[in-house]
């Protein structure tokens, strides 16, 4: 009885070896994309910080129902938004307005800093519904198909929203950089 | 392509390569132009969305996961522990309530015993039994009388209660037939010092190894009975 369930143990801790071995694959892989997205979803380094320990943690959890590792990257950011989703059923946070908050400082060099500091705050003012499908594309390098599959979104209002996000941007930095030179002429 | 459809194209994926965008670009260098700028564009906007990660996520990750696998698996024990905490209890406490139920209740076995003959063989029989032969058979269960204490009508081993005892019917001091067990100690059992029943009634005393129980009709002088055999049985230790 003994020597049965022995074997039985090893078996098992040698699953958990196996799933443990995954698991940091998916982490040392994953873990910075997920959290830029987190951080662009949420906007606050903190916040995005347990949002990502929750994704990761649920996805340790369920990773047994995770088959293919190439279509790990969508089923974290899957976990990651319900998460996300989460945390605003559980309460309402307060909505975090750009221009009150000190944004990430990266010590980069200051004219670098400068340019990237303006335009996060312009990133960041952009609506959720532009922005997300945004850094669908720009941190996991998502096509326009595989952005509306994980949005559920029709193809032509990712495409559309897309669109609209650069041109915001664009123009937004082509108005900073007039009033700047107002500023300085 | 038209200048708008183009724009829209480039604006929603920069890095688009469609050939008809490429041709579109290739044959109006303001349409390249344009490309070349929301590349630029696109290039800042991924340098700006590297925000830095926190140095020690991916060890915090791969920690926090592994404090919660501990975490389960000490729940998973504490519920084994539990059921095997619940069995135990379980068992337990049917053993008990079995042992409870095993106890012999000496007063009314002899009761029954007796009543159960009824008029039977023993109460009837007439012999008289030399205080000789009783002592020799009383001897295997270590008991003996010093002295008659009057006729024995009946004496033998019995079976009182799958335990070997020993049955006599002997005579009191006013001539009636009394019944005496001497049942040796085992398991469990219970003294009643006084019992009865609609019909008889009966005491009993302790010594060491051995209960001795008299049984006899309401009226008998059960009392001194006992005290007689206090004084005249001898049991070895």
């Amino acid at each position: 009885m003994f020597s049965r369930k022995q074997s039985a143990n090893d078996s098992v801790s040698e699953n958990m070896a196996n799933k443990q071995k995954r698991y940091e694959a998916l982490v040392n892989a994953l873990h910075s994309d997920i959290f830029r997205y987190a951080y662009w979803l949420v906007k606050d380094k903190a916040v995005a910080e347990d949002i990502v320990q929750e994704t990761f943690l649920r996805a340790w959890k369920s990773l047994d129902s995770l088959k293919d590792e190439k279509a790990a990257k969508s089923w974290l950011i899957t976990i990651l938004r319900r998460e996300n989703a989460r945390r605003f059923e559980r309460k309402q946070f307060d909505l975090v307005d750009m221009d009150d908050v000190a944004l990430a400082d990266d010590g980069l060099s200051n004219e670098t800093e400068i340019e990237h500091r303006e335009l996060r705050k312009l990133m960041a003012n952009l609506s959720d519904e532009y922005r997300e499908p945004l850094m669908l594309q720009i941190v996991f390098g998502y096509t326009g198909d595989e952005i509306a599959a994980q949005l559920e979104l029709n193809k032509n209002t990712v495409m559309t929203r897309l669109f609209r996000a650069r041109n915001q941007l664009k123009e937004a930095l082509e108005k900073a950089d007039d009033s700047r030179g107002y500023q300085n002429g | 392509m038209d200048d708008l459809q183009f724009r829209r194209t480039i604006y929603a994926d920069p890095h688009c390569a469609d050939d008809e965008v490429k041709l579109a670009a290739s044959d109006d260098p303001k349409k390249q132009q344009f490309w070349n700028e929301i590349k630029q564009l696109d290039a800042k906007i991924s340098q700006a969305s590297k925000v830095s990660v926190p140095d020690d996520l991916a060890h915090k990750l791969i920690l926090r996961q592994s404090l919660e696998s501990q975490k389960s698996q000490t729940r998973h024990s504490k519920i084994y522990l539990a059921i095997a905490a619940s069995v135990i209890f379980t068992f337990g406490l049917s053993f008990s309530i079995w042992q409870q139920q095993n106890v012999t209740y000496l007063g009314e076995y002899a009761l029954a015993h007796v009543q159960h003959e009824g008029d039977g063989y023993a109460l009837k029989a007439n012999g008289d039994i030399s205080l000789e032969t009783v002592n020799a058979q009383l001897a295997s269960l270590g008991a003996e009388f010093k002295q008659s204490l009057g006729r024995i009508y009946y004496a033998n081993f019995c079976n009182f209660g799958n335990i070997r005892s020993y049955h006599l019917v002997m005579e009191d001091i006013n001539g009636e037939r009394v019944t005496v067990f001497v049942v040796p100690h085992s398991g469990d059992y219970k003294v009643e010092e006084n019992f009865a029943n609609e019909r008889m009634s009966g005491q009993m005393f302790d010594v060491n190894r051995a209960s001795v129980i008299i049984v006899g009709d309401k009226a008998n002088a059960l009392g001194e009975m006992k005290y007689r055999l206090k004084q005249n049985m001898l049991f070895s230790a």
